[in-house]
């Protein structure tokens, strides 16, 4: 190592934007996470977590399973939430939510 | 015609007959009309004489033996061997001759004699059946003939026969020529002289296969030891090797093709030759092996391989040898190793690449080598002696009473790895084709560990951060990776979560997009926002006090989402997020890249930057837990590649643990990048180092969690496998067990017996009453 500090560039003073701060901020990369605002993390039909794409989506075609966002999350009005694709085959066979019995009807779907 | 019956008799024709028979016996030449007499006469005599066949079969009888005296005499007034085979042979070969013509008009003799014997005797199906197929081999004179050569000529001078034979055989092995054909004469005698119709190769095999066995065993007992006490081992080893090659070809020369004789043969060369020397030979073997010697263990290979358990001594040598020469050459370079992930990896793969070369040229890549080698390999890889990674041993996890140490390997593969997709030096250096055959080098020792996990986990923290950081090298050899590292199976859940975090990536750049379209005011900010799922379950996040700049972006970055999409909230993860700031001071302006834990440090200063700000009053201002702000200030205090600091304090402390509520920090007015040795007055420096990525707290937990998840996963499978068999033995089960977790981690025998009487005690199974070693599940 010589006696240098990193990328020491001399770069013409262009930025023009004199501030009288000591720290002025440039950029900021800032990070986030989401995930479904659900009480329960894990739906109770396929027991997969609700932040992954179901059993049945993550056993189709695995290589693009991750291409598309599909498998979203469903509301009902009992507040219970699950896999959207696990919901719509669960009511086939039992219009009630699993969790609590009531009649099942959609409250509202993830996006 | 009728006064002649019974007038023709055996007496009246045989004078006439005889000397046609002996011309025949004598291979003298039959004029066409003696030929024909000679049928007519046969079918007179059984025809008119009740008696005739027998008679005239018994006179026959009589001529042939006395033929066969003649020939006898003949042969064996040769005193000398060649002369004695080739006598033989040659008389051999004109009666032999003579036993496919004689038969011939004496037909009508052989069906008169069967048909007598079929009314005499009810169970003769046999000869009834030959009777009806005019087939020479089965000829009664032709049997006569053969059978009296055999009781007579062969029976006599077979023992001096076989051992001319074989002397000349092992005068060839010495070194001296002479006409094969003569031993081969003998055996075409021997072969041909069988008149049993069930194993027509059991006189040559009894005689001739016997006495060439005897004679060959015999001779190698001697040549052998006396070969090994005079040359040595590995002489003697180019001598057997010579000597099989050239008794497979004698054989093949001198034993009846087509009868098993030569594979005999060879069998019995093998083991005279090998295994009775064995433990003499695979003594060479362990010294060989460490010394490299390819030719001679390709010999030694070749050799061994022909006898039962001949090489099974020597995969135990080579393994031992790996594993030893592998661990001698870790330690003695533990030094550079310890510290250099680079300098670790590649060690591990010249020890690889000198392994398999040595099986490749020494045992032609043969898969039992190949199978040692790796088992030996894996050892290596696994080890612990050099440095380890210690697993927490805490009664805190469920049914766990603590772990042994496991290799560091993962870790610093993982480590190598990112080296060589992040933007480094070293990355810089490769070329794109290097770098790929760089990473094809990882996943190749990859697949010799066992806590794949830890690799996992590792590879998983080094991708976060160069995506967050935005520093990959090349984002397509990322995506490359990712892909590679499904096909050397690393489990699917886990690799779909890789590729998910770039999917991320992608949607959150739409994202940014469109979010700074809407106002100019937003360009300075970049948003991530990302599936919390794949990239942070489980981890902890740290509240910090904005600075007032970026606090703002906070509300309009939630309404705009919030616009996009719904049934989401957002975590905002600051200690991952970071920037760029521009600092002003007396000597000049500089851009630093940034946490943003250090920026809401340094923001601290902008309302008051002369002042001194105590320890306590920066917690004050940034809200930062006590670990992440001792952390934050010390990156800002002692950053290790600043010749001048941003900030100085009081009183100097060795570490950060150090710093007490009163010590005091101010901004370094002085500070500039160096270069040269002159203070610059622009410039741009990264402040980042190792973004972290969870708290102090939750990383010192991280191990833990490794166990956990083992724990867990040893639960899943256990009752996966219940689930599927219903009932299942203690061995079968662990070998499942094994079977469905090793691209993960390998099970230990403890843990499993832990997860087990777990499992049991919860009653998600149980042991069958009648034998505990069985389980049992129980819905
Ligand atoms: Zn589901
Ligand atoms: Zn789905
Ligand atoms: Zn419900």
């Amino acid at each position: 190592m010589s006696g240098d500090d990193c990328d020491a560039l001399d770069r013409g003073d262009s930025d023009g934007q004199k501030s009288d701060k000591m720290f002025t901020l440039k950029k900021w990369n800032a990070v986030a996470m989401w995930s479904w605002d659900v009480e329960c993390d894990t739906c109770a039909i396929c027991r997969v977590q609700v932040m992954d794409a179901c059993l049945r989506c993550q056993g189709e075609s695995k290589k693009d399973s991750y291409g598309k966002q599909d498998c979203v999350v469903v509301w009902g009005e009992c507040n219970h939430s699950f896999h959207f694709c696990c919901m719509s085959l669960w009511v086939k066979q039992n219009n009630r939510c699993p969790l609590c019995q009531q009649e099942w009807s959609i409250q509202r779907m993830g996006k | 015609m009728l006064k002649d019956k019974g007038q023709v008799t055996f007496e009246d024709k045989w004078p006439n007959m005889r000397p046609i028979v002996l011309k025949l016996l004598k291979q003298e030449p039959v004029t066409q009309i003696e030929w024909q007499d000679l049928f007519g006469a046969v079918h007179s005599v059984c025809l008119w004489d009740e008696r005739g066949p027998y008679k005239l079969r018994d006179a026959l009888q009589q001529d042939i033996m006395m033929y066969i005296k003649q020939a006898q005499a003949r042969v064996l007034a040769q005193r000398e061997d060649q002369a004695l085979l080739k006598a033989y042979i040659a008389e051999w070969g004109k009666f032999f001759t003579q036993c496919n013509y004689l038969p011939t008009p004496f037909r009508q003799l052989e069906n008169s004699i069967n048909n007598i014997s079929k009314v005499t005797s009810s169970s003769t199906s046999n000869s009834q059946k030959k009777n009806n197929n005019n087939n020479i081999e089965d000829s009664l004179v032709r049997k006569l003939m053969l059978d009296s050569w055999n009781q007579s000529i062969f029976m006599d001078i077979k023992q001096r026969l076989q051992d001319s034979a074989m002397k000349l055989v092992q005068a060839e092995r010495n070194g001296e020529s002479f006409d094969s054909q003569l031993v081969i004469g003998v055996r075409e005698s021997y072969v041909n002289l069988c008149s049993n119709p069930v194993d027509k190769l059991q006189i040559y095999r009894d005689n001739f296969e016997a006495a060439y066995m005897q004679a060959t065993e015999e001779f190698y007992k001697l040549k052998a030891n006396e070969h090994l006490l005079t040359n040595g081992v590995q002489s003697y080893m180019k001598y057997a090797d010579q000597r099989l090659k050239e008794e497979e070809a004698r054989a093949h020369r001198y034993l009846e093709p087509g009868s098993g004789s030569v594979a005999a043969l060879t069998q019995c060369c093998e083991k005279v030759l090998i295994g009775e020397h064995l433990p003499t030979l695979l003594a060479e073997s362990a010294p060989l092996i460490k010394a490299g010697e390819t030719e001679k263990l390709q010999l030694m290979f070749r050799l061994l391989d022909r006898v039962p358990e001949g090489v099974t001594p020597i995969l135990r040598d080579l393994e031992a040898h790996i594993v030893s020469a592998g661990l001698a050459d870790m330690v003695a370079s533990a030094d550079i190793i310890t510290t250099d992930s680079e300098k670790y990896v590649e060690r591990l793969l010249d020890l690889f690449k000198t392994f398999s070369s040595l099986v490749k040229d020494a045992f032609m890549d043969d898969p039992r080598f190949l199978t040692a080698r790796d088992k030996a390999y894996k050892c290596v890889v696994n080890d612990t002696t050099v440095f380890k990674l210690e697993l927490p041993s805490s009664a805190l996890i469920r049914g766990s009473k603590g772990t042994a140490p496991e290799s560091k390997c993962p870790e610093l593969l993982a480590n190598y790895c990112d080296m060589l997709l992040r933007k480094t030096p070293l990355s810089k250096r490769l070329t794109s084709e290097q770098i790929e055959s760089r990473l094809r080098d990882v996943l190749l020792v990859l697949k010799y560990i066992e806590n794949k996990d830890v690799f996992m986990r590792y590879h998983k923290a080094h991708l976060t951060r160069r995506l967050i950081l935005d520093s990959s090298a090349d984002s397509e050899k990322e995506e490359d990776m990712v892909e590679w590292l499904r096909e050397v199976g690393m489990p699917a859940d886990y690799v779909n979560k890789l590729a998910r975090m770039f999917q991320d990536i992608k949607v959150s750049e739409d994202l940014n997009t469109q979010f700074r379209g809407e106002t100019t005011r937003h360009d300075a900010i970049n948003i991530k926002i990302l599936n919390a799922g794949a990239w942070a379950r489980g981890s902890e996040r740290v509240t910090v006090s904005l600075p007032l700049e970026l606090e703002d972006y906070i509300p309009e970055v939630e309404e705009f989402y919030k616009k996009k999409h719904s049934g989401r909230k957002l975590q905002w993860y600051h200690h991952m997020s970071n920037g760029t700031i521009t600092f002003a001071n007396s000597v000049g302006r500089f851009d630093l890249d940034v946490t943003t834990f250090q920026m809401a440090v340094l923001f601290a200063w902008n309302q008051r930057p002369l002042e001194k700000i105590s320890y306590e009053n920066a917690r004050l201002a940034t809200e930062l837990p006590d670990p992440e702000l001792r952390r934050t200030l010390w990156s800002l205090v002692a950053f290790p590649k600043l010749k001048r600091q941003l900030l100085c304090y009081e009183p100097a402390v060795q570490n950060p643990k150090d710093f007490a509520e009163n010590t005091t920090f101010w901004v370094n007015q002085e500070f500039a990048l160096i270069k040269n040795g002159k203070p610059q007055r622009r410039g741009k420096i990264n402040l980042i180092g190792r973004l972290q990525l969870s708290t102090e707290r939750s990383q010192l937990e991280d191990n833990h969690s490794i166990v956990q998840l083992r724990i867990l996963r040893t639960q899943e499978a256990i009752i996966k496998i219940l689930k599927m068999r219903k009932r299942i033995t203690n061995t079968a089960l662990q070998s499942e067990l094994v079977e469905i977790l090793k691209n993960m981690f390998l099970p230990s025998k403890k843990m499993i017996k832990e997860q087990l009487e777990w499992l049991i005690e919860h009653k998600y199974m149980r042991r069958d009453d009648e034998d505990i070693n069985t389980f049992i599940y129980m819905a």
